[in-house]
């Protein structure tokens, strides 16, 4: 098998002429944990649900587990498993019936690790879904992905809703899967400290481009942000490449890099700075920047 | 063994895994020979990917920090070991430039940073010799 | 696919009480028709119960399949039903059999009890032994007809314009059959019918985004 569990290629996506995605292309590798990032209305729900098959794509292809997204088998769908955005469940049926038409219709099920897992949420099974909280469906519909033994897990957004506690619990679970072999892990979330603890890989989806896709642990040692003072006001024709962001105010210049080097090391010294610092940025600051509406791309 | 990641920082979770690790054996609460948890079993408790675990764990045994011995785990290693001391003196060396650096940007002259240097020194109980122990 | 099945009888067992009802019904009428049989005082009353019923079964029998489809969509049955190892060709199979299998609730036993009524009593009417077996798929093709109505327009609307049409259908169909007798040519023309609708609902089904 091809050591790429997610593939996708060149996909675009339009909604009624407006283009959502424009041209991504990821690789996820078998036991990866995949932390894919992006501002409200991004397009990364848009994106699982092509993966998944529930939505066709206007261009390029994607495939999971080595099959396309269009077609794949029941068999192939036994083995993902998978927490959608407004968490798809029959809100007018009670919890145990739902549990036992997932368990009736899944090809592998773990019961004793649902039970585990039913118990340490704390999710009573004799009430209707829709009078359970959205804290407590987003964790039904974890462990309804997680009860199958999923080679490969595809969540959106599965902390929201959630307390504290309960994040830190899905964290635990998601650690715990990860540790098995051959489990690969894809999640979209909006909460960059859960992200930066499990992520080994981060992808930034901004006006439809993939931003930035690669390990977390590069990512900070390659976006720089550098305040920059120059003994008199700050040179209006200071071009680095791939700079993100740039911003002036009398002499002092702060500007966002990505990949520094010793080349745009000695191409701001010839604009002769009186004082340079670097800015430590954090994952939030990183992502904030990448997703201002006219920053440029770093792809890995 | 007690680890906070800290999101706002500027530095990788990695790095911050092996800075705390290496003050926790600065300020004596790892010792010599001491045995350090299981990449499995820190990456369950912090709940943090094994893999910055065991890239933090990698990069201490590159530095001397600490050593793997096979099917028994991570130890801290033995802090007289004549092996590491040439990578010990290039971490302090950088680290020191890093200091100067700061310091000259800060405008803080040669003889007060000195004194704080002291200060940091008698804070962590540095022996004055190699091989004696402040009493 | 029994798991699939039984979900979709479970959700939609309205229709089944009901149709088991209209069939008791039905039978209760025949009986009391056929006891009460007077050749010189035609069962008029009787029999204009029974066509209002046959309208209104007809209607019920187009709301079934266009609440499958409208529930689906509402409910999110399918969304969740995706996530599971499950195709969109099965949930459509799971659905469209339930649909038969209450449309069979209904007509079936009707079919027994005059099978067994033909052999017991004498008919006004003289009747050739195959009669029974095609007024009965005939009707069952017909109202599978309607069903078919049902499903193709219940993704999008909502009750209401299907079961005007299977209304529509069964006015046109009924005095055809009556005409022609119910033979093979109206058979063949219902068949044609169903598949064609099958197909569409099939296709729609299939690639409607969830």
């Amino acid at each position: 098998m091809d050591e790429n569990v997610i593939k996708i290629e060149n996909l675009a996506k339009y909604f009624d002429g407006r283009c959502v995605l424009d041209g991504i292309n990821l690789k996820v590798p078998q036991g990866c944990i995949y932390g894919l990032l992006g501002r409200n209305g991004a397009g990364k729900t848009t994106i699982i649900r092509i993966l998944l098959g529930l939505e066709p794509a206007t261009r390029g292809q994607t495939f999971l587990l080595d099959t396309e997204s269009a077609s794949l088998s029941p068999k192939v769908r036994g083995r993902i498993g998978c927490v959608a955005e407004g968490h798809n469940l029959i809100q007018n049926y009670k919890v145990s019936r739902l549990i036992k038409l997932c368990k009736d219709l899944s090809l592998q099920w773990n019961d004793e690790f649902f039970r585990l897992l039913i118990d340490t949420f704390n999710l009573p099974t004799d009430r209707r879904v829709r009078e359970l909280s959205m804290g407590m469906r987003a964790q039904l519909n974890l462990a309804l992905a997680m009860a199958i033994d999923p080679e490969l897990l595809i969540l959106d957004d599965p902390t929201l809703g959630l307390d504290t506690v309960a994040r830190r619990q899905f964290l635990k679970l998601a650690i715990g899967l990860i540790q098995q072999k051959d489990r690969t892990i894809l999640f979209c979330s909006h909460i960059l400290s859960d992200v930066e603890r499990i992520a080994d890989r981060v992808g930034i989806l901004a006006a439809g481009k993939l931003v930035v896709d690669c390990p977390l642990e590069e990512l900070k040692e390659r976006v720089k942000k550098l305040r920059v003072i120059f003994p008199e006001s700050a040179p209006q024709n200071l071009y680095l490449t791939e700079m993100i962001n740039q911003e002036t105010q009398g002499r002092e210049m702060v500007i966002t890099v990505a990949n520094w080097n010793r080349q745009k090391q000695a191409i701001l010294e010839t604009f002769k700075p009186s004082s340079c610092t670097e800015v430590p940025m954090s994952l939030e600051d990183i992502f904030i920047e990448c997703t201002r509406p006219d920053s440029n791309s770093t792809e890995s | 063994m007690q680890i906070r990641i800290d999101n706002a920082s500027g530095r990788p979770v990695y790095q911050q895994i092996m800075d705390q690790i290496k003050r926790d054996i600065a300020l004596g609460r790892l010792i010599k020979n001491e045995k350090l948890p299981t990449v499995r079993q820190l990456s369950g408790q912090l709940a943090i990917n094994p893999n910055t675990i065991a890239k933090a764990y990698r990069q201490l045994e590159q530095e001397g920090i600490i050593v793997t011995k096979a099917g028994a785990g991570a130890f801290v290693a033995n802090l007289d070991s004549n092996l590491s001391r040439a990578v010990r003196k290039r971490l302090i060396s950088e680290e020191l430039e890093r200091i100067a650096v700061e310091a000259f940007h800060m405008q803080i002259d040669a003889r007060t940073l000195l004194e704080w240097f002291n200060n940091a020194v008698d804070k962590f109980n540095l022996p004055s010799k190699k091989g004696q122990s402040n009493g | 696919m029994l798991a699939l099945i039984k979900r979709e009888i479970r959700d939609h067992i309205v229709y089944f009480i009901a149709a088991a009802i209209c069939s008791a019904i039905f039978i209760a009428m025949g009986l009391e028709t056929v006891h009460e049989y007077n050749p010189r005082n035609p069962p008029v009353f009787p029999i204009g119960i029974g066509i209002s019923l046959a309208a209104i079964v007809t209607a019920g029998i187009c709301a079934m399949g266009a609440t499958q489809m409208y529930f689906d969509k509402t409910r999110r049955v399918s969304a969740l039903l995706s996530t599971r190892p499950v195709s969109r060709s099965m949930i459509l199979l799971a659905r469209i059999i339930a649909g038969l299998l209450a449309i069979l609730t209904l007509l079936a036993p009707i079919a027994v009890a005059t099978t067994i009524l033909l052999r017991l009593f004498t008919p006004p009417i003289p009747m050739y032994s195959g009669l029974v077996w095609e007024i009965f798929t005939a009707t069952f093709l017909l109202a599978f007809a309607c069903y078919c109505i049902g499903l193709q327009t219940g993704w999008n609307t909502n009750a209401l314009t299907p079961t005007l049409g299977a209304l529509g259908l069964t006015c046109i169909f009924v005095p055809l059959i009556l005409i022609k007798g119910p033979g093979l040519q109206i058979v063949v023309i219902l068949q044609l019918f169903i598949t064609a609708s099958l197909v569409r609902t099939w296709n729609k089904f299939l690639s409607t985004p969830l």
